[in-house]
């Protein structure tokens, strides 16, 4: 362009494919900051056309939410970790290192109201929010949150009413066991191809069921006894004559309040064992070695997992030590996990936040858990 | 056929000689080459690309024909050598973009864009994502020459529902 020279250089205008193609490129830690700037990037940033061209240029990342109560609202709140941009952190380096948790706003788009504590699943860019209590009654019900645009909306329900079910992914299907008044009420399987739900009939689910895990492909479900594993691939639950199940014992079932598999392994935290992991082969109680830098979390926290990417991210909250208690600060870490030549894991913080959000005292951190966008 | 040469003229009238294995980078270009309405005098008038772009584009090119001629020639490279050389071109594109204002990347962006030079495309692309992140609102805005749509009491709203991101 010959124009004379202007006081203020004029950019030219880039075509709406070159500013997707570009956004992809830019972590979504960043996108919170970007739809600041402008309606139009507002848009870009809830588009499917931007998270299509992001995995055509293999650039998905896995993306933290976290689901907190308040006493004050009868509905979940739901957050999502991002990055603050440079500029603020000059003031306070020392403290933070730039990540935020910040409230999923969408006007339209109010968090469905009801309880919904273990019947959290992440599917892709989707989080299923399967059964629960709404107003004190069991709830068939299922919403999911569309991490993209952070709107909700119902999927199919399931066949029975269900409050705090256990629920996982394995192979492109939803499996939802337990809390159901009648516990004979088994197993339900949504199919994520056809999104139709599917009742599983079990002899072994006298025992109440109140949470499950899948390693190697196999769901394991914990009650007040551990239950036969399903095989998910056979269609069918493990013989009472192979017993290699039976190893998953108590200490696991207490510690299950707080889990995540990642790469077949389950690491779990309990006030006793601090973070301890069950190999598959051995299924025998481990610490995680390592996490140099990670603080000892209080008897009175909660304390959250999520699978990012392959790396442990873990929530745990503090209160904070002025204004009389009546603060807590939630703090997150990200661990990389390195299987080591003695067949021992290791753990390394990769980067851990003091304070990603503070919220009162009587609030209840429910779950964390992350999407792929 | 590597020695073969082919003009190319940018919109302000400047004449470029490069090679036309450099040149097939451009899918447009090499597009022209299969169809044969390249006359070896002529050269191709290439519309909206300006000399000073031209001349980046032709750059780049020339850099990485001569990269994937050593890769054809030593297809048995080990590991290592393979990781240097990817180093390498990674610093040259480095010093490339570094050297260039956000304008230029946004010309030399629309020119890759419609010569269809696809790696030229992901490079400035990424560039310029690097360029956008960890910077506020306000710092995309003024860097973008984005004209900020909200009216001033969204404006207000925004700022105080997000302070984190305002400073």
């Amino acid at each position: 362009m010959s124009s004379p020279k202007r006081p203020t250089k004029q950019l030219p205008s880039l075509p709406y494919d070159l500013i997707l193609s570009c956004l992809a490129r830019v972590s979504r830690l960043h996108y919170p900051t970007l739809s600041l700037v402008s309606k139009t990037f507002q848009s870009l940033i809830a588009s499917p056309e931007l998270y299509k061209t992001r995995s055509l240029l293999n650039r998905t990342e896995s993306c933290l939410y976290v689901c907190l109560e308040f006493p004050s609202d009868p509905n979940p709140r739901w957050f999502t970790l991002c990055r603050k941009p440079n500029q603020t952190l000059t003031n306070d380096k020392k403290k933070s290192s730039g990540y935020v948790l910040i409230p999923i706003s969408n006007p339209n788009s109010a968090t469905p109201g009801k309880e919904y504590n273990g019947g959290l699943v992440a599917v892709g860019c989707n989080i299923y929010a399967i059964g629960g209590s709404i107003e004190n009654a069991d709830s068939s019900s299922v919403s999911i949150l569309d991490c993209r645009t952070h709107m909700w909306h119902d999927g199919p329900s399931m066949w029975m009413k269900r409050n705090k079910p256990a629920t996982n992914v394995v192979d492109g299907k939803i499996y939802v066991a337990g809390g159901c008044k009648d516990s004979s009420n088994g197993m339900e399987v949504f199919d994520l191809k056809t999104q139709t739900w599917e009742l599983v009939l079990s002899r072994s689910l006298k025992n109440r069921i109140l949470k499950s895990t899948v390693v190697e492909g196999e769901r394991y479900s914990f009650g007040k006894k551990v239950g036969n594993p399903y095989k998910p691939k056979e269609g069918r639950w493990e013989d009472e004559g192979d017993r290699k199940y039976q190893y998953w014992n108590l200490d696991l079932l207490m510690a299950l309040t707080c889990n995540c598999v990642i790469d077949n392994i389950v690491y779990f935290y309990s006030t006793y064992g601090g973070i301890q992991y069950c190999n598959s082969g051995t299924r025998c109680l481990k610490n995680l070695k390592g996490l140099q830098g990670l603080p000892k979390f209080h008897g009175y926290s909660y304390v959250k997992f999520a699978d990012y990417g392959g790396k442990l991210a873990v929530f745990w909250d503090t209160c904070l030590p002025l204004g009389g208690f009546r603060g807590m600060k939630i703090s997150c870490a990200v661990i990389s996990l390195e299987r080591r030549e003695t067949k021992e894991i290791w753990g390394k913080v990769e980067w851990l936040d003091d304070a990603v959000l503070t919220v009162p005292r009587t609030y209840k951190l429910v779950a964390a858990i992350a999407a792929i966008l | 056929m590597s020695s073969n040469m082919i003009m190319l003229k940018s919109s302000d009238g400047a004449s470029f000689e490069i090679e036309e294995a450099a040149a097939r980078k451009s899918k447009i270009i090499a597009n022209m080459i299969e169809v044969e309405c390249v006359d070896e005098d002529k050269a191709i008038p290439l519309q909206n690309v300006t000399g000073n772009i031209l001349a980046l584009v032709i750059e780049y090119c020339n850099k990485h024909i001569v990269d994937d001629d050593d890769d054809v020639a030593t297809e048995e490279a080990s590991e290592e050598e393979e990781e240097a050389k990817k180093k390498k071109v990674d610093d040259w594109e480095a010093e490339f973009m570094n050297s260039m204002s956000l304008e230029t990347m946004f010309e030399l962006l629309l020119a890759a864009n419609y010569l269809n030079i696809k790696s030229l495309i992901d490079l400035v692309c990424q560039t310029i994502a690097n360029n956008i992140k960890d910077k506020t609102p306000e710092e995309v805005r003024k860097i973008f020459s984005i004209e900020n749509d909200f009216t001033p009491e969204e404006e207000e709203e925004i700022r105080k529902e997000n302070a984190w991101a305002f400073g």
